[in-house]
């Protein structure tokens, strides 16, 4: 079979198991949720409401019914892209993720953008003098950033930036005393569709310092897997022979061996991409970005069955949908890979 | 050697991205878009429905606050005063039905009536659907419009805290023609009620308040201001300090933050507001089985409590002190508890066989997810070894607070820290989700609020004085339930610790934070001192 043959074979499969993958993922969240100590009754309610007005909530929300017939509903519900409806706020859960998965999403990518542009920069700095001070800070640099915990170095950040010299907003996604664009949730998007430079000024604002800060402390995985890779590619037979052709330098490393150790920088960014996809906690909890694992965080505290099962089914499915596409990414990339 | 394989760039990167990023942050310190005439108000927390059929947040009732208006109101002093209501209810002889003048002239923000279809279409929407529908629909069987301006609740049973009741934020009508599709169901993200403010947006983590033009009353002294909520107590303390935010609400403030604003406040660096004590913090304890079935342990215990001690160490004083379950700023509060006394707590340890070479040992579990009751467990523990090292053995467990609340009912704890909070200021409204029992086998409560609670205890007669105190008022109410805490006190079932106010700190510049009655800021009367 060819090698195109094989791919789509092998995509065909993936493509596949995606179901089934989300089924297992979906089963388990329902299954641990209920096993998990705690009452949604108790978090909407309070332990002081009469057993009678706790049956009757129990019985509004459907808690009433076995477990059996709400697992059966649920997946009915999921086959139809129907997620329910939360349980504090009676809203759709759908709706709920449409607000705020395109937050997590606007912080991932440009925190990404960041860890590309500040990893691989300092990745490729070495390459001119290795083991030169460059070199050096650039390593220094990559342990650093990865050493961090993320924790203290947002909330060093925000203290000295946002509060010390209030250069940033210490947290939210849009000023305040403003009403936030409507449109795609993206706001930055939304600004530049509408034609207004204050809208995409104020995102700009709020973004800038969790996306560098997320992007700083991601960053030292593109610096070092960049500086390896590229180090091992300048050491390899085809550099040698294309020096040996008197090709320059500049073209050497350039044409010849950036484009093989990217390839593994890219799937590092795939993996990376789709745990961001999830949202970042520790970021989105400490500037109060309002995004999906900030929610996600809230519903599982208010014990909202629905919203924890919708958010965590949608998550999953980006998930598979991104690490299938970087798949593919690589393997039309990589004539080396065989599957 | 090193080889050098390209030849070093020098743009000044370092010095262009900072540049940039100066840019793009504007002015330093200000609100990009903002006019000086609005006021950001902080929070913890979020908000996930302005409905107030649903509504059980602090947030969220401090929002409906300030865009709807209840029938009653109580004012910092206590006193009632009518809002929507034109004067008190008058109540039939047999005090099973209330008659309500409303207040002529008002408008919904949507510009329709209010009347009294309007306002029995509200109140019979919150018995529907209302989340905390059986705080009233214990007490209000039906709603009948008498004529335009003249509403009548039957109650079922006469109840002498109705005007209380009514001041609740749950209970503040809203227009009938924007909830027509919503008469069974909630309406999470919009509102439209009477309010001095109309709700111009909200998103979980933000509202925007804009004054309506419409309103019957004195008009708010702000152009207009947002509610806007962060996730950490660190984050809004930052925000207060660098300007971004002009006032900040302590719910859910961590103590140490609280701290250091009250000092800032000392110090005329900020201003502080202060609210009625409404919130209590309590110890329960496992009254039905050994070794807490004993009443001289539970009272020995009550003994050992230093309130000064404890509030000083867990809020630096901000806590203050509490020796009855009702709040001080209620009619009908007294402090029955007694005052810390090792001598007599060792007194009684001894009389019930424990001391000496056989210390009583006892489990205190506690909120791990609550600052201030892990301070206290720790503090209230060294307390007891420096105290009572031969007499007491208190261990200490944390656990997340909806696991706990869900264990309970069943038991679990033998000691457990915990807080409440009155759905609306009346002295019942602590008792009875404490104390009230349905069925009872001597002093065991088998069902009902005291088994719920986690204590199971209860006594004889005591239900019915409990009752009594609902359908009363004046003295002899107060006389009931003065019997009924001094009851309780020398029983301990719970253990009062202190209470809470509801703060607010504003910065220099904007107008000293007042609170109502119900312990909600009044954000209407926030300003700029410069636009006064």
């Amino acid at each position: 079979m060819s090698r195109r043959g094989r791919l789509a074979r092998y995509l065909a499969g993936r493509a596949l198991l995606a179901p089934v993958m989300l089924w297992l993922i979906a089963t388990l969240v329902f299954l641990l949720l209920r096993v998990a100590p705690g009452d949604p009754v108790d978090a909407l309610l309070g332990t002081r409401a009469s057993a009678a007005a706790r049956d009757a909530l129990r019985q509004q929300l459907g808690l009433d019914r076995s477990l059996p017939v709400q697992y059966v509903e649920f997946l009915q519900g999921l086959v139809h892209a129907d997620l329910g409806q939360s349980l504090v706020s009676a809203r759709p859960v759908t709706q709920i993720v449409r607000e705020v998965l395109p937050a997590s999403l606007e912080l991932g990518l440009a925190a990404l953008l960041v860890a590309l542009v500040l990893g691989l920069a300092a990745g490729f700095s070495g390459i001119a003098r290795p083991e030169g001070r460059l070199d050096l800070a650039g390593r220094l640099y990559g342990i650093a950033t990865y050493a961090l915990p993320s924790f203290w170095a947002a909330m060093v950040l925000q203290l000295i930036f946002a509060v010390g010299l209030g250069w940033f907003p210490v947290g939210g996604r849009f000023p305040p005393t403003r009403v936030p664009p409507s449109g795609s949730g993206f706001y930055l998007l939304d600004g530049l569709l509408a034609g207004s430079w204050s809208t995409v000024t104020a995102a700009l604002h709020h973004l800038t310092l969790p996306a560098v800060t997320l992007g700083l402390l991601l960053s030292g995985i593109f610096d070092n897997a960049l500086r390896l890779n590229l180090r091992r590619a300048l050491r390899s037979d085809y550099v040698e022979a294309a020096r040996s052709r008197g090709l320059g330098e500049v073209r050497v490393v350039l044409r010849h061996a950036l484009p093989n150790a990217l390839l593994p920088v890219l799937t590092i960014a795939g993996i990376t991409v789709a745990s961001l996809i999830g949202g970042a906690l520790l970021i989105e909890n400490i500037f109060s970005w309002p995004g999906i694992a900030l929610k996600l965080q809230e519903a599982i505290n208010q014990r909202d069955y629905p919203l924890v099962q919708g958010i965590v089914v949608v998550v999953a499915a980006l998930v598979v949908l991104v690490t299938l596409v970087v798949d593919v990414l690589v393997a039309l990339l990589d004539p080396r890979l065989s599957f | 050697m090193a080889r050098q394989l390209l030849p070093l760039p020098r743009p000044p990167l370092l010095a262009v991205f900072i540049g940039l990023a100066l840019e793009l942050t504007g002015c330093k310190g200000s609100l990009p878009g903002a006019s000086p005439q609005q006021l950001v108000v902080g929070f913890q927390g979020t908000i996930d429905t302005v409905d107030p059929a649903q509504a059980t947040t602090v947030g969220a009732l401090q929002l409906l606050s300030a865009i709807g208006d209840p029938l009653y109101a109580i004012r910092s002093d206590g006193a009632l005063e009518p809002r929507l209501a034109a004067d008190l209810p008058i109540v039939s002889g047999d005090g099973l039905r209330a008659v309500i003048p409303l207040r002529q002239g008002v408008r919904f923000h949507d510009g329709t009536p209010f009347d009294a279809e309007a306002m029995a279409f509200s109140l019979r929407r919150f018995l529907a659907i209302g989340k905390l529908s059986y705080v009233v629909g214990d007490r209000i069987r039906s709603v009948r419009v008498l004529d335009p301006h003249r509403l009548e609740l039957v109650l079922s049973r006469p109840y002498g805290a109705l005007p209380q009741l009514l001041s609740s934020a749950n209970l503040t009508p809203v227009s009938p023609r924007a909830y027509r599709r919503h008469r069974d169901r909630f309406l999470p993200d919009a509102f439209v009620g009477t309010g001095p403010y109309r709700l111009g947006f909200t998103s979980s983590q933000l509202q925007r308040l804009e004054p309506f033009a419409g309103y019957w009353g004195p008009r708010p002294r702000n152009d207009g201001l947002s509610l806007a909520s962060l996730t950490t107590s660190s984050g809004l303390l930052g925000a207060l300090r660098s300007g971004q935010m002009d006032v900040l609400l302590s719910p859910s403030l961590q103590p140490d933050h609280q701290r250091a604003l009250h000092r800032q406040a000392a110090a005329g660096l900020l201003r502080e507001g202060s609210g009625p004590a409404l919130e209590i913090g309590y110890l329960t304890l496992l009254s039905d089985r050994p070794p807490l079935q004993d009443p001289r342990l539970r009272r020995a215990l009550a003994l050992t409590i230093d309130r000064p001690l404890l509030t000083g160490r867990v809020s630096d004083g901000l806590r203050p002190p509490l020796r009855g379950l009702v709040p001080p700023s209620l009619p009908g509060a007294q402090a029955s508890w007694p005052s810390h006394d090792v001598a007599a707590a060792r007194r009684l340890l001894r009389q019930a066989g424990w001391c000496g070479a056989r210390p009583l040992p006892l489990s205190l579990t506690y909120r791990s997810n609550v600052p201030s009751d892990r301070l206290f467990a720790l503090t209230w523990q060294e307390a007891l070894r420096r105290d009572l090292p031969d007499c007491l053995q208190l261990s200490l467990t944390g656990m997340e607070s909806t696991t706990a609340y869900r264990q309970l009912g069943d038991g679990a704890f033998q000691l457990i820290l915990l807080d409440w909070i009155g759905d609306f200021p009346d002295a019942d409204n602590y008792l009875m989700p404490l104390l009230s029992c349905d069925r009872a086998e001597g002093e065991r409560c088998l069902r009902g609020a005291s088994a719920s609670s986690g204590s199971f205890w209860t006594a004889p007669g005591l239900q019915q004085q409990l009752v009594r105190t609902e359908t009363l008022t004046g003295p002899e109410r107060l006389l009931v339930l003065e019997q009924v805490q001094q009851r309780v006190a020398a029983a301990s079932p719970y253990i009062p610790v202190w209470s809470v106010q509801p703060r607010a700190w504003a910065r220099p510049g904007i107008s000293q934070p007042r609170f109502d009655g119900s312990g909600r800021l009044l954000l209407a009367q926030l300003s700029r001192e410069a636009q006064r």
